[in-house]
């Protein structure tokens, strides 16, 4: 069937009904976009933006720090600075850089029209683009944080203006945006890959995105907790972090680097991604090890979780404790070593072209191994002890970041420029920002091993003469310069116009994955038609299918409907299942983002009524969002898909996208309420204190009244879903009825159960964590609430039907999740304080 | 009139989805695919699974134990060391049951296959085989490296 010809007046009538459909925009109206294609390149220049300012900043520090005594800036400019360095380099660049790019690669290398939903990844970059420019324009006004990218207690709650304010709820919402990203792109691997793409063909890319999605979910959450235990104890006095009323600043250090550490290796492993697409290309030679290579990605990623505490090896923790943490440091070498022979054993066996893309990746090899080697020494806690703080670390975190992260980075922005924008980079200025960057990087960073070793502390804005740090320092000052000079000639290649120059070939680097198969000049519909794929390398080992797919042979070539459509497979053997529908221009996610940074940006000027106001005006953004352009009742049940193929338009539950988004989400959602629990078993096991006879708790009839409603409501939740799905519409309804009835009931009793208890959160950490579990659980019961809520409306009004109940899936599932928190929740403020008591 | 005729054109379809799920012999297979699908992805995570278990129990369960429950009137440490034993054979155990499973999955001795980059079930079976047992290796490795901080303790500090 593959081989038959297709007919070319057909061919050229469904290109034409293709194009119009997902064409963008003219005008102003450009910017309602949500196509990957075009969020993943403001995305990326927004973060290449946020770079170039976080840059700027270093290179004002090596400026303060090229001779002793130096009077440049002030030492609380300084502090502003290094904190906004941090902060910026991590939370403003190379997190979203690997949501940037992702978005805008992975759907290319699926040969997928689009991103499952993109309408999030456009609500998640707006969000990011005001968060980015609110923290990262506070030092400007000079109202930045200034405690460190690591915001430790009792530092950061106590001073600092509202430098600390900016920090918490300007990076808290970036957050949300970060997870949003990570739940659309393990979507995006496990359900939209082409036909035949099974997991043991799909680009190593696709693997390690799906790791690094993972890895979100569980690191930043507990990110999240702390920052709402942070700011509760900022905004309203409650003792998380104070000694003096039971709080403890160490919570705040666990809860920050079990992010924190992850975090390395979310930046890390999805740029040394781009160089397992890059070095086969570059050895004209399928990849050597991909077994190996997806076991060294899921065992970093596990075994990343358990080195956080080597971050805090100075803070006076049980040496027993140091002992496992630095045996797991070690232990991690080992998958991340794998996957650096993997490469070099590829280009080994292949006829390596060098390059400027693998240039770079070469130079990430060896500035990376060098920063890995150094991390094997400070994983170690005796040599940590002495090394602590000062400029070696310093010097290791640059190795492994600028090895690890920014050199694939520049690699596959070359490697990939063509595919983005089909013109070419300059291949002279490649090679000298190449070597500027290279050189300078080390010139700066080299010696600062040894301004280290000789005792010069980190963060310190100025230094007396003498010590033996002043040639070193002046040094690392001019090698900043050369590299910075590297990077603006990388960037200035970047951005300069190409308005006259060719449009690229099709395939400039000759390389195997399906996104070469990209149209020159540029179609916004992603494909032409979706290929059936059976190989890792398509293009070199698939005969004709590059030909086939622009001549519309393969799946959905068409778009009768005029509806943007991309397929949906199986998770393992991408057996096609569905014809998603996907959403369109629009300015609802705008308007979303506008309000929900209204009302994170807000509170930091202790703003509270306006802020609640305007997050209750996001709510009704979304509700409003959903309800107008999600799960429609389709005009029909099956699609022909081309091919001979007829696949349903519509699925819920499993089978379809959004129920596999939902459970993701509140994957993540359980990791920051498990970091709240933690919390609370960790007050106990540090404090003697923190309970005792006379410790008051909650009022446990009220909790078990909530516990009991908040279960039944459960439990008419799911019989309302199953009495749906046998076509009881009515009993369903009158169910869910039921169920919402009883949210209000539990949520009432809960709060009941607390706020007329004699807890008082302010005068000690054990009310103020039973006070943070409430209100965590009852913002929980808001959101169950007005689930049930939009699936009765979704009833009553006809959206939601025994035939297309997606969204009652959706809705029970965060249902199960609800009954997990509300026990979880009782057990913690009701029982556990009777039990921890006796011991 | 149209909502009726739309109820019932959905209780129709529903009926009819259920037909699908009858015993043919075709739906016992793709079933039978599907559970052996779902199995083997888990299988790969079993492993590392088991080391970040045997991790959370030796370091939570050495500061639990040191910080709330050690008795003052003798030595914790053989107490914890052995516990420590205890939890490493056990996680090793578990980790050579999944290295067994994945090998027989990978079935290496059959054609000798390391690369399954076919796009055939076999070559997914296999390929999910094989990275389960490689990363059973790594995970038995790393958990011996977090069992031995035990060997060298010698108070509870």
């Amino acid at each position: 069937m593959l081989s038959e010809p297709v007919d070319p007046e057909w061919s050229d009538a469904s290109a034409d009904r293709l194009r119009a459909i997902w064409k963008g925009l003219p005008g102003w109206r450009y910017w309602k976009a949500v196509n990957n294609s075009e969020v993943g390149i403001w995305y990326s220049l927004a973060c290449l933006f946020f770079m170039l300012c976080a840059g700027a900043m270093a290179l004002i520090m090596r400026v303060q720090l090229a001779v002793p005594g130096a009077d440049i800036v002030s030492a609380d400019t300084y502090n502003q600075l290094y904190t906004m360095h941090g902060s910026a380099m991590m939370f403003l660049f190379a997190v979203p850089m690997f949501e940037a790019i992702a978005i805008l690669l992975l759907p290319a290398f699926l040969g997928a029209r689009d991103m499952p939903f993109p309408r999030l990844s456009a609500y998640g970059f707006w969000c990011f683009a005001i968060g980015g420019l609110f923290v990262i324009s506070s030092p400007l006004f000079g109202i930045g944080p200034d405690g460190g990218w690591f915001m430790y207690p009792p530092y950061s709650t106590k001073f600092g203006g509202i430098g600390a304010d900016v920090w918490l709820l300007g990076l808290s919402f970036i957050e949300v945006a970060s997870i949003a990203a990570a739940v659309e792109l393990i979507v995006g691997v496990l359900k939209c890959r082409p036909p035949g793409m099974r997991v043991n063909i799909m680009p190593l890319y696709a693997w390690y995105v799906l790791v690094v999605g993972a890895m979100i979910l569980f690191a930043f959450p507990p990110l999240i907790a702390g920052d709402l235990l942070f700011e509760l104890e900022r905004a309203l006095g409650w003792p998380f972090f104070d000694p003096d009323r039971g709080g403890d600043p160490m919570l705040w250090q666990h809860l920050f680097w079990i992010f924190g550490h992850p975090e390395v290796y979310i930046v890390f492993l999805p740029s040394i991604a781009i160089a397992a697409m890059v070095v086969p290309t570059a050895a004209r030679q399928p990849i050597v090890g991909y077994s190996w290579i997806v076991l060294s990605a899921v065992g970093t990623g596990f075994i990343s979780f358990g080195l956080w505490v080597h971050h805090m090896f100075t803070t006076g923790l049980p040496n027993i404790s140091l002992g496992f943490f630095s045996a797991a440091s070690e232990a991690v070498v080992i998958p991340t070593g794998i996957q650096l022979f993997a490469f070099v054993a590829t280009l080994l066996v292949g006829r390596v072209r060098m390059s400027v893309p693998m240039l770079y990746i070469a130079g990430s090899l060896a500035i990376f191994t060098a920063g890995g080697l150094t991390g094997v020494m400070v994983a170690l806690a005796p040599f940590d002890w002495q090394a602590h703080d000062s400029y070696f670390v310093v010097a290791h975190l640059h190795y492994t970041l600028f090895g690890g992260m920014v050199f694939p980075v520049m690699a596959g922005v070359s490697y990939f420029y063509p595919f983005f924008t089909k013109k070419k980079m300059s291949n002279t200025l490649g090679r000298i920002a190449f070597w500027l960057t290279f050189v300078g990087f080390n010139v700066t960073f080299l010696p600062m091993h040894l301004t280290g070793l000789m005792g010069m502390p980190r963060r310190v804005f100025t230094y007396l003469p003498g010590l033996g740090w002043d040639g070193l320092n002046l040094i690392s000052t001019v090698g900043a310069f050369v590299m910075a000079a590297g990077i603006l000639t990388f960037v200035w290649d970047v951005l300069r116009p190409k308005g006259n120059a060719p449009f690229t070939e099709r395939n400039p680097w000759d390389a195997g994955t399906l996104e070469w198969s990209h149209d020159v000049p540029d179609q916004a519909w992603g494909v032409r038609s979706i290929p059936h794929v059976v190989t890792r390398y398509p293009i070199w080992q698939q005969p004709k299918i590059v030909e086939r797919m622009d001549a519309g042979r393969f799946y959905l070539p068409d778009a009768e409907e005029a509806k943007r459509e991309t397929l949906v497979t199986s998770i393992l053997d991408a057996r096609p299942i569905q014809v998603m529908r996907v959403t369109g221009p629009t300015w609802k996610t705008h308007l979303t983002a506008a309000f929900t940074g209204l009302g994170f940006i807000l509170p930091t000027f202790h703003i509270y009524w306006p802020a609640a106001f305007f997050l209750l005006c996001a709510g009704a953004a979304v509700i409003w969002w959903l309800w107008t352009s999600t799960t429609p009742v389709p005009e029909k049940d099956m699609k022909d898909v081309g091919l001979g193929l007829k696949l349903p338009v519509y699925a819920s539950g499993p089978a379809s996208a959004g129920w596999w988004g939902v459970w993701i989400t509140m994957l993540g959602d359980m990791t920051a309420f498990a970091s709240l629990v933690f919390g609370m078993v960790f007050f106990w096991t540090a404090s003697e204190t923190f309970i005792t006879d006379d410790t008051r708790t909650v009022l446990l009839p009220w909790l078990s009244l909530a516990t009991l409603a908040v279960g039944c409501s459960w439990a008419l939740t799911v019989a309302a879903r199953e009495t749906n799905r046998r076509g009881r519409g009515g009993i369903a309804k009158f169910c869910l009825t039921g169920a919402f009835v009883l949210t209000i009931v539990g949520a009432g009793a809960l709060a009941i159960s607390f706020w007329a208890s004699d807890l008082e959160p302010t005068t000690h950490s054990f009310p103020a964590i039973c006070g943070a579990i409430t209100i965590w659980t009852l913002a929980h019961l808001g959101l169950g609430l007005t689930m049930q809520g939009y699936g009765l409306a979704g009833m009553i009004f006809g959206k939601l039907t025994t035939r297309y109940d997606a969204d009652l899936w959706n809705i029970t599932l965060f249902w199960h999740f609800m009954l997990v928190t509300m026990a979880a929740a009782a057990f913690m403020i009701g029982v556990f304080p009777i039990l921890a008591g006796e011991v | 009139m149209s909502r009726i005729t739309h109820a019932e054109a959905s209780r129709k379809a529903v009926l009819e989805a259920r037909q699908q799920q009858e015993e043919t012999p075709e739906n016992k297979e793709e079933r039978r695919r599907f559970a052996e699908e779902a199995s083997s992805l888990w299988l790969i995570t079993l492993s590392p699974l088991a080391w970040a278990i045997h991790f959370i129990l030796s370091y939570g369960g050495a500061a639990l134990y040191c910080a709330r429950f050690a008795p003052a009137e003798f030595d914790p440490v053989p107490f914890m060391r052995l516990s420590i034993a205890g939890i490493t054979v056990l996680a090793l155990a578990v980790i050579g049951y999944v290295a067994w499973v994945s090998w027989r999955q990978w079935d290496y001795l059959d054609d000798y296959d390391y690369d399954h980059a076919k796009a055939v079930g076999e070559d997914r079976h296999e390929f999910l085989g094989h990275a389960a047992f490689l990363l059973s290796i790594m995970s038995a490795i790393a958990v011996i490296y977090v069992a031995m901080p035990a060997i060298f303790m010698e108070t509870c500090r």
